[in-house]
């Protein structure tokens, strides 16, 4: 096999080692999913960020965004079914200085989560909510659930209207709110160390559709691909009203930050 | 080299993100695969490479970063 310069031997470790099962590498998610590059820029943000890694705990629930607090070296918790948001707000409550994230993907938010999303959105429970948006509920492709797009419909041709997210979390009294796709991961990370910082309640939605989309059709297969469709279909709306923001019509995805108004952070508790 | 580029083999997964998000043409996929059927990239170019960060952030894999060497200095045509 062919040896190529400066690619063996590394002495010297990834600057993401410290925060990361390094044996479990690499990644499950399928190729051009943007999972992956979420995680990094959550890294990242926690390493730019004054923040201490021993205060943060990360809650996520089941499925692919589930498998997010395995890779995770932090204070990881996976909660049940439809308990995502309850659970991290019991351990904010235990535990007040902690910076508790929520990876949170469509079944554990919208399908039996969301009494609990609105709950604490409500109190405005200092939580970090990351929504990983993949337009889809249990990997396949015919059952309809709240955000499948406009466009497809159920084998029984049911459709049903999606949710707009950013507008949903505003209207519940969510201190930041966000949104970017995988492509835009530097700001993705920029906000994710500004919601940390900020301490209350902020909601950063990640438009990734899933890949099982247009597998089957041949037109997604890989990485640079899915990366060319999100800067096709991206469009910066910097504090655009969250009432514009949904993606119901096909056309364009967008992104920004919509919502900041929140107190600055107090010197930490401890 | 003041940039050297690591390429972590075992974690790779070859989906090719880190070539096509660099500016600089500096990485490709190498023409072979490895053992476990992966044709991991390489740095065809290294000597172009501005330290943007960009393919280390866009790594899902955490397969690939950046060593500043201090000691030497940058030399750019």
């Amino acid at each position: 096999m062919v040896r190529f310069p400066g690619s063996k031997n590394s002495t010297h470790h990834h600057p993401a080692d410290p925060l990361l099962y390094t044996e479990l590498l690499p990644t499950v998610w399928c190729h051009g999913c943007g999972i992956g590059t979420t995680v990094h820029a959550f890294i990242q943000a926690l390493k730019d960020s004054s923040v201490e890694p021993k205060k943060v705990c990360v809650v996520s629930g089941l499925g692919c965004t589930g498998k997010i607090s395995t890779y995770i070296k932090l204070r990881s918790h996976s909660a049940p079914y439809g308990n995502v948001v309850g659970r991290a707000a019991e351990l904010k409550k235990e535990n007040p200085h902690w910076h508790v994230v929520v990876f949170l993907n469509n079944a554990d938010f919208l399908l039996t989560g969301a009494r609990d999303f609105i709950d604490e959105a409500q109190k405005g429970t200092d939580l970090m909510v990351l929504y990983i948006n993949n337009f889809l509920y249990t990997l396949n492709k015919t059952q309809a659930f709240p955000m499948s797009p406009f466009i497809r419909k159920s084998v029984d041709g049911k459709f049903d209207l999606p949710f707009n997210i950013p507008h949903l979390a505003k209207t519940y009294g969510a201190r930041y709110v966000a949104r970017w796709t995988p492509l835009q991961s530097g700001w993705l990370k920029h906000s994710l160390s500004e919601a940390l910082f900020k301490r209350e309640f902020g909601v950063i939605e990640v438009v990734s559709p899933c890949l099982m989309f247009s597998c089957d059709e041949g037109r997604i297969q890989d990485a640079g691909e899915k990366m060319k469709f999100y800067d096709d279909r991206s469009e910066f709306c910097y504090g655009e009203n969250t009432e514009n923001l949904d993606l119901r019509k096909e056309g364009k995805i967008r992104v920004g930050l919509f919502i900041e108004s929140g107190r600055p952070l107090q010197e930490d508790h401890s | 080299m003041k940039y050297e580029i690591h390429i972590l083999e075992e974690r790779c997964k070859g989906c090719g993100i880190c070539v096509e998000i660099c500016q600089a043409d500096v990485l490709e996929l190498s023409p072979e695969a490895n053992e476990k059927g992966i044709q991991v990239p390489y740095p065809k170019k290294p000597e172009n490479c501005l330290n943007c960060g960009m393919g280390e952030m866009f790594c899902p894999d955490f397969a690939i970063y950046v060593w500043v060497n201090d000691d030497e200095e940058e030399v750019r045509e």
